[in-house]
């Protein structure tokens, strides 16, 4: 069978030495190139008491790795164009090169690299460490940081996968060391579990070729056991943090949510875009700012995820007006919960999403996020083809009920962080 | 020797009667198409009283008009799968719609309506100041935007360069609505704009519907180039902000060329070496994204030694002189006298003796790799036409791009000691104060 020349369908092509390798077409014209490697290597995987162990690997590995110091890697991207950037999330740890359509085989050689053969340079741990530090300090004293670590806190509960943000605490990050970062690595970074995603014009055969000579260092390894990921109800929380001398109040409120391979995701999804995930067009922003003008930004967010996730609404909005806007940000929730979205308004937020699918098919680096999230996600090849129809069959029934389910008995989490008070 | 020139779409462009200018630059596979709608105005068009007017009337350019009432221009945007924004700058206001090829008549339509036939009513501009201060508030929230904003302050005391494009809080409070009419009414219309569209598309009939469209429209729209340059400073000025935040940081300014100037390839090149980005031609995609650089020299001065844990340099084009500036955030336990000291060691070292002939011709090859993929996607293309059209001039990139890999050491030497000069320089330091309470 020809191979595909449609970036909205992914090929899994043959495991190399356990690793899943999917290959996605670019877009027509592209002339970039991008490849991700995910591993289950997020902070979940931290080991308790060395909080920050995920996060600094995954920096780390971009930075550098095999033959490459931190400069000469530098050096290296620029001289192709290229760029290797990393993610950490609680699950996954990601590592993405970026660069021209025609050096692809050696950007896959320099991702494997840093998948392989991370350095870890004592002074590059010093430096990481240095930077997580002021992050946990921006996670404390800024408002937006403080109120997501406060709602994650509030919704899952200790041990829990998503409780935390990954950037550890003072005395953890003392304790990661350099043979610490080692481990986990090793541990972490393997073939099996592991995923290498590419959108490239190279057929499947050399694609398949180029992964085994790049990634054949890797350890197969064994998949890493998950963690816990039970969880508990609790009563329903609320939290105000005041931070005095800030300018604005961020506001959260929201809950647990499902995994991405929930059959009800694409009801979640769509729930989630007339709440507050549609840009313009959702109910948070057209009540809060476009008809309240209380905020600039009121929206939703549905993270879902392998072993679950959380559905939020935010707010950004002043001392003087954040107490109207927690009801309306509730009201609004619980109108999802309770009433069945009007099927106009159903037509409209649904076509909205799948006529911008074209619109991450302009460049190759959008089309590439497509691709990673349907092979970590293990969805279907065809996926985003289907996708279109997944959401036309949802009728308003199904949105109620997912969001009616969504928060639980005990209720949503509401956090405020922020200058509790206007300035006198 | 043959001068180089950055690979793009080949365009179209052609004037309307009324002034508008049109450029087409069509991306036959592209599935999407994107129109772009820039106006020379921007808050240097401001006086004190209405600063932030320009980006209030952006705000405002999606609140009605004739064919769309409030939220309809969204509705009909988002309704066909496309995304749109808008952008305010010290020197332009930009409004973007991409939108899948088949539905290009929709931002063309808009366009033509909202270009000389806003509303503005009194009601939504009511409605509209809390969204504005909320917009600020957000930003305050952050210590970055505070130290520019007194840095921007304390270097222009003349030019309207000197407040940001979100306009003073007190302004925000008082601006009248009929105010932001008659500001719109005088710089919005045909003789001040250019309409771009890229991506997926025929130019012939694409021209003639843009014909159909705008050519009514009625000649207006006035380009008002400022007219006051800032003095040159004859000391240093300092200010010290106090506030919530993580840990201390500090921003370093000096009077730096316009985009059209000639000392403004030097410039780039200080910046590259200096931050390792260069903000016209960065590897990434979409223009790049914010990433390290351990090979620049504020990293290896200040990051690499434990003094801090972000530094970066930046020039900004600008239609008028503007600013080269340093921001550095220290690592914990590091003084602002001892972070200041150290990072104007590392310009004085630069203005001394100047770049490695080793770091230029890094750059070169830097530029020359990120100028390939410059023009990816339709949104982008239209955004980097634009950019260079209202800023100068569409050719401006190719001279740049060719002067650039042209710059010399002793020419980065030159400017450095020109631009660093201790009597140029403004200084404005953040000491974090106060540990959160919980509620």
């Amino acid at each position: 069978m020809a191979e595909s020349g449609d970036p909205l369908r992914i090929a899994y092509l043959e495991a190399v030495d356990g690793l899943t390798v999917a290959r996605q077409a670019p877009p027509r014209r592209a002339g970039s190139f991008s490849a991700t490697y995910v591993a289950p290597a997020g902070w979940a995987f931290d080991e308790p008491g060395a909080e920050g162990t995920a996060r600094l690997v995954a920096h780390l590995a971009a930075v550098a790795a095999g033959p490459f110091d931190r400069v000469e890697l530098a050096r290296r991207l620029d001289r192709l164009g290229a760029t290797l950037t990393s993610q950490c999330a609680p699950e996954s740890a990601e590592l993405t090169v970026w660069g021209p359509a025609d050096a692809w085989a050696t950007l896959l050689g320099l991702l494997s690299e840093a998948v392989a053969r991370p350095r870890f340079a004592p002074e590059d741990v010093a430096k990481a460490r240095r930077q997580l530090l002021e992050r946990q300090l921006q996670e404390a004293t800024q408002p937006a940081s403080r109120a997501e670590r406060e709602f994650l806190r509030a919704v899952f509960p200790e041990r829990h996968p998503y409780r935390g943000t990954g950037v550890g605490n003072r005395r953890s990050l003392g304790r990661l060391s350099r043979a610490r970062l080692l481990r986990f690595h090793r541990r972490q970074f393997l073939a099996r579990g592991g995923i290498v995603v590419l959108t490239t014009a190279a057929r499947g055969p050399a694609v398949v070729r180029e992964v085994r000579r790049r990634f054949g260092s890797v350890p197969t390894g064994t998949e890493p056991t998950l963690p816990s990921t039970a969880r508990t109800a609790g009563p329903p929380a609320r939290r105000t943090i005041d931070l005095p001398g800030r300018s604005q109040v961020e506001v959260r409120i929201g809950g647990a949510g499902l995994a991405r391979a929930d059959p009800r995701y694409p009801a979640a999804y769509l729930a989630n875009e007339v709440l507050g995930g549609r840009p313009l067009l959702s109910r948070l922003f057209q009540r809060v700012r476009e008809r309240g003008g209380l905020a600039y930004r009121a929206h939703s967010d549905l993270e879902a995820m392998r072993w679950g996730g959380y559905w939020v609404a935010s707010a950004g909005t002043g001392a003087d007006r954040w107490r109207k806007v927690v009801p309306m940000l509730s009201e609004e929730l619980a109108r999802l919960r309770e009433e069945e979205v009007p099927a106009r308004e159903l037509r409209l937020v649904r076509e909205s999403a799948i006529g911008e699918i074209p619109l991450s098919l302009e460049v190759t680096s959008d089309a590439h996020e497509l691709a990673v999230d349907a092979a970590y996600h293990r969805l279907a090849e065809d996926h985003w083809r289907r996708w279109p129809g997944l959401l036309r069959a949802l009728r308003p029934r199904d949105l109620r009920e997912v969001a009616a389910a969504a928060f639980g008995p005990a209720g949503p989490v509401t956090v405020v962080a922020g200058p509790l008070e206007p300035r006198r | 020797m043959a001068r180089e020139r950055v690979p793009r779409p080949r365009t179209r462009s052609f004037a309307l009667r009324n002034g508008l200018q049109v450029l087409l630059a069509p991306m036959p596979e592209s599935p999407t198409v994107s129109v772009w709608v820039w106006y020379r105005v921007g808050s240097k068009n401001e006086r004190p009283g209405i600063t932030g007017a320009s980006h209030w009337v952006e705000h405002m350019l999606f609140e009605g008009s004739p064919r769309y009432a409030k939220g309809e221009i969204d509705r009909a945007v988002v309704r066909v799968g496309g995304s749109l924004n808008a952008f305010t700058d010290v020197d332009f206001t930009a409004y973007y719609t991409t939108v899948p090829r088949e539905h290009l008549d929709v931002p063309l339509d808009i366009e033509a309506d909202r270009m000389t036939r806003a509303f503005l009513a009194d009601g939504e501009v009511a409605r509209e100041r809390t969204v504005i201060h909320s917009e600020r508030e957000g930003n305050e929230n952050w210590p970055e935007f505070r130290v520019e904003e007194e840095l921007y302050e304390l270097a222009f005391r003349e030019h309207p360069y000197r407040w940001d494009a979100l306009g003073h809080r007190i302004d925000i409070e008082t601006m009248s609505a009929a105010q932001l009419r008659e500001y719109y009414h005088r710089f919005y219309g045909p003789r001040n704009a250019l309409l771009i569209v890229s991506g997926g598309f025929s130019p012939g009939p694409v021209a003639a519907e843009i014909r159909r469209r705008f050519a009514p429209l009625p000649t207006g729209g006035e380009e008002v180039r400022v007219a006051v340059r800032e003095p040159p400073p004859h000391g240093e000025r300092r200010g010290e902000l106090r506030g919530p935040g993580t840990t201390p940081y500090l921003q370093i300014g000096f009077p730096a060329p316009a985009l059209a100037e000639p000392e403004t390839p030097s410039t780039i090149v200080l910046d590259a070496v200096l931050g390792g980005e260069t903000r016209l031609f960065s590897t990434g995609p979409r223009w790049g994204r914010a990433r390290e650089h351990p090979d620049s020299r504020l990293y290896r001065g200040l990051v690499d030694p434990g003094l801090a844990v972000r530094a970066s340099s930046d020039w900004r084009p600008r239609v008028d002189p503007g600013l080269f500036t340093v921001q550095v955030q220290a690592a914990e336990g590091v003084s602002l006298d001892r972070l200041e000291a150290a990072t104007l060691r590392i310009l004085d070292r630069l203005a001394a003796r100047g770049p490695t002939a080793r770091e230029i011709a890094d750059l070169r090859t830097k530029v020359r790799r990120a100028s390939r993929l410059a023009y990816e996607g339709a949104s982008g293309t239209g955004f980097r036409l634009g950019y260079f059209w209202v800023l100068d001039s569409l050719p401006s990139e190719d001279r740049l791009y060719s002067a650039l890999l042209r710059v010399t050491p002793g020419e980065v030497r030159e400017r450095a000691r020109a631009l660093f000069r201790p009597e140029r320089r403004v200084v404005v330091r953040y000491r974090p104060t106060g540990e959160p309470t919980d509620g």
